[in-house]
């Protein structure tokens, strides 16, 4: 071959080999980035008033005079919302106005046994009243404009008749003139089309603006407040504005999304002016204001982490980790230690090295089978302790699970303590087990520290072993060992796959999947910073 | 220090006669004693892996026994059939073991050479400053849980799949292989560089001299001889992949089938750890679906002890290899 295009391939081949490696790191950066991104806005966001609102009910955190007058400002706008949405309300649904009639005729009749009218005059003046209500109801239920208004001035013309004047029926007309205004500027051929798209709207004014003042507290804390985040609101402002609906234009092509503007559904209507109001206002409605929103990580969550934040996730990640590095540990550098200062290459210590392999080579779902079968169901039993999966025994399974990686630090950080230091103790007459005590452990005890930090990594981030040991999606605080518990990475899965209402909340399944992932990155920082260390001072720098 | 050399002087055996260097018989014998009872304890304490991988074994396979008694083993590895719950259950793994292959060698077919290229770049092309801030970077993807990759293949890839390909669901086999891949890779680096670098300098040297490039040298000189220590990597890279659950439970779509052309890897696969997770949680302890759970277990411990036997073969005979060398 030519020396040229040796040299060529040569030149490709290393490009080609850096590449690999730049394609790793941008890997990395494009599974961390967006992650921490998207994650870091349940931190880090602009809240609306409803949220300040949240914080005060349940954590009576925040002034809670200048939150009331937030309230009581952005109050004005949500009521002329509301009221908008009632008055058209009135006109479709007409029941409203069917109840009052017959409320008036009621008030009527009382009315009249209260004075004292008795027998074929009772019964004349009810027969009269209980006509208009007849008409009035025939009224409510029409379609027909032309009938409706012939109704309604029919019964306008029995305005003054002796048998009701001066009675309580006289709210009749007035009630006959408001349903004439309501459906002044209405189409009532589209009155169950009105229907569905006013309960479309309403429904999201609500999610929006959280319930009315006057209304009762509803049972699901996720239903007392309405949007708490301006980009959440922001989202539904953009539904309540525009409504899409899927279009079949060709036969043969899929449907396509369109959107519409939703006042043009309502042309014409009362409805139609609140959907520039509340653009125009959503400032004014909402106040936003910039949050860090520390208490994320200490906080509670509603159901299906709607609201609040991965407090008791994290405790549940910390005491399952912490536990299994208290079993763990000393296993682990005791073995390590008769490893490297007592094992001669015999069978015997060629067998338990072959099954330290073969436990970190087991898959971590077998480890969860394995906890099960026996950490549930024999060893706790057998001590006493209930079967079923608890913290204890998803901990010890971490611990099973975690043993050779323990093992394997250690051993290395009982290695790379230079020979000298032992042979230094070993002459001055201390004995081997003082040796190791005093000298190799004190010297190791750095490096078997990042073997410990690196092991708790990977426990916090396990999530197989803990599927039927231990942990839970849902649950109180643990107050026991033998109960179970939320942690971080059963978490994170069941907030990505599980939950149908962590859809919703694209920021929290961002945020706790960050937690954990934020989490392990700065215990393996720490790791990688103190072996650096480690590394240079038995270098002799 | 000097506090324990006062209190050596202060013992009243250092100002008594030479005699006291001598131990008298008991003490002797207690001497003894403790470095032979030590050593016990500590060989015994050691053995806790070995206890544990027996255990392990132990349990899953009396868990697994049911269901190895009653059911026709031969069908169990062969017939596609997997309908646990239904009136007249049928425990057919094939579909689950299949795709337990498929996306583990669809996912090396990505990782072994990048896995490869990248420990030659680290190991003999760039210098010592820049492998120590690469380091890091395979350290944190080795270091990244596997369920914040499977969150991310579920929220993020698989919408893009779906939109970029018009994949009908994103959640396939190619959106596991991608993330296997990628969690394979730290596993098959780490090794194949240390395999790499024991080379040692005398045969590249050697190599350089006689006039190659380095293409040459790594390809006709140090690769075949790291072979077995690279061969190790790959492996140690697919148990990695076999064993991995949470990411194809999320990522796979979980639909037990073989792939129709066998090339489709935007089809949905299931596999056995997969397979184990989901399912598990919803069987009634003692029925045959739960057994049967745990055969798959079985059959995956067996699996990864096999792959792992014929790996530390190769790490061995690598390292005898370069030690004759």
């Amino acid at each position: 071959m030519k020396y040229n295009t040796r040299h060529i391939i040569n030149k490709i081949f290393t490009v080609v080999t850096a590449a690999s490696v730049v394609l790793m790191i941008v890997i990395l950066i494009s599974v961390l980035g967006p992650m921490i991104w998207r994650g870091s806005s349940a931190v880090f966001f602009k809240s609306t008033v409803e949220f300040r609102k949240m914080q005060l009910d349940l954590h009576h955190r925040g002034d809670e005079a200048e939150i009331g007058d937030e309230i009581s400002k952005s109050e004005i706008y949500r009521d002329f919302i509301y009221h908008k949405i009632d008055v058209f309300k009135k006109g479709i649904n007409t029941d409203y106005y069917t109840d009052r009639v017959k409320q008036i005729y009621r008030k009527f009749s009382k009315e009249l046994q209260y004075n004292g009218i008795k027998g074929d005059q009772l019964s004349r003046r009810r027969k009269f009243a209980r006509g208009i209500r007849r008409d009035m109801e025939k009224a409510f239920k029409s379609l027909d404009k032309a009938e409706i208004l012939q109704i309604i001035d029919d019964v306008n013309k029995c305005k003054g008749d002796e048998r009701i004047a001066n009675t309580k029926a006289d709210e009749f007309f007035v009630l006959a003139d408001e349903y004439k205004e309501t459906i002044k500027n209405f189409d009532l051929s589209k009155r169950q089309q009105y229907a569905q798209a006013l309960k479309e709207v309403e429904g999201l004014v609500r999610q929006l603006l959280g319930p009315r003042s006057d209304e009762p507290l509803p049972a699901m804390v996720m239903d007392r407040y309405g949007a708490t985040r301006v980009d959440l609101a922001k989202e539904l402002l953009d539904k309540i504005i525009w409504k899409r609906q899927w279009v079949q234009q060709n036969p043969d092509k899929p449907m396509v999304e369109e959107k519409v503007r939703r006042a043009t559904q309502f042309a014409g209507t009362e409805l139609e002016s609140i959907f520039p109001y509340i653009e125009e206002n959503f400032d004014t409605i909402t106040i936003p204001r910039f949050t860090f929103y520390w208490q994320y990580f200490f906080d509670d969550s509603t159901s299906g982490h709607y609201f609040g934040g991965v407090g008791p996730e994290i405790l549940g990640t910390l005491i399952l980790t912490v536990l299994a590095m208290a079993f763990v540990f000393p296993l682990g550098v005791i073995s390590a230690a008769y490893l490297v200062e007592c094992a001669s290459d015999n069978m015997a210590v060629r067998i338990i090295r072959m099954s330290i392999n073969t436990l970190a080579g087991v898959p971590s779902i077998v480890f969860g089978l394995f906890g099960l079968a026996f950490f549930v169901l024999v060893f706790i039993p057998f001590f006493g302790g209930p079967s079923k999966p608890c913290i204890l025994a998803a901990s010890l399974t971490l611990a099973v699970l975690t043993l050779p990686v323990m093992i394997r630090a250690s051993e290395e950080a009982i290695r790379s303590v230079p020979k000298t230091y032992k042979e230094a103790s070993l002459g001055l007459g201390a004995g081997r087990f003082r040796t190791f005590v005093k000298v190799t452990f004190p010297a190791a005890l750095p490096g078997i520290l990042t073997g410990v930090i690196l092991s708790l990594s990977r426990v916090a981030g396990e999530t197989a072993p803990i599927l039927f040991t231990g942990a839970c999606a849902f649950g109180s605080v643990p107050k026991s060992l033998f109960s179970q518990t939320r942690t971080l990475s059963y978490g994170s899965y069941d907030i990505a796959v599980g939950d149908k209402i962590g859809m919703l909340v694209p920021h929290n399944q961002y945020g706790m999947v960050v937690t954990l992932v934020l989490l392990i990155i700065c215990l393996n920082a720490i790791a990688i910073f103190f072996r650096a260390k480690i590394f240079r001072r038995l270098k002799g720098h | 220090m000097e506090n324990t050399i006062t209190n050596r002087e202060a013992e009243p055996v250092a100002e008594s006669n030479d005699l006291s260097l001598v131990l008298t018989p008991l003490e002797d014998l207690r001497g003894f004693l403790f470095h032979h009872l030590g050593r016990l304890l500590l060989f015994l304490i050691t053995s806790s892996s070995v206890i544990a991988v027996f255990l392990i074994f132990f349990f899953v396979i009396r868990e697994a026994m049911p269901f190895i008694k009653e059911h026709d083993l031969i069908k169990f590895l062969t017939s596609k059939q997997w309908y646990p719950e239904a009136d007249t259950p049928k425990f057919g793994a094939l579909s689950m073991i299949v795709g337990s292959a498929y996306v583990t060698v669809a996912s090396l077919i990505f990782a072994v050479p990048v896995g490869i290229l990248a420990a030659v770049f680290l190991s003999d092309i760039v210098s010592f400053r820049i492998r120590e801030i690469v380091k890091p970077v395979i350290e944190i993807l080795a270091a990244i849980p596997s369920v914040a990759y499977g969150f991310f293949a579920v929220l993020v890839l698989a919408p893009w799949l779906q939109n970029k390909f018009g994949f009908t669901t994103g959640t396939n086999a190619l959106n596991a292989s991608i993330i296997l891949s990628i969690m394979a890779l730290p596993t098959i680096i780490s090794v194949a560089e240390d395999s790499i670098s024991t080379v040692g300098r005398e045969l590249r040297e050697a190599s350089y001299g006689l006039g190659a490039t380095r293409f040459e040298t790594i390809f006709k000189v140090v690769l075949p001889t790291a072979h077995s220590g690279i061969i190790a990597a790959v492996i140690l890279g697919m148990m990695r992949a076999i064993g991995e659950t949470m990411v194809v439970w999320m990522a796979s779509g979980n639909a037990a089938q073989i792939p129709a052309p066998w090339w489709n890897l935007s089809q949905s696969v299931r596999t056995m750890t997969a397979s184990i997770a989901g399912e598990m949680g919803e069987t009634v302890k003692g029925s045959d679906h739960y057994y049967s759970l745990f055969a798959t277990g079985v059959l995956l411990l067996i699996l990864i002890f096999t792959l792992n036997l014929i790996s530390e073969y190769f790490l061995v005979s690598a390292k005898k290899k370069l030690g004759k060398i």
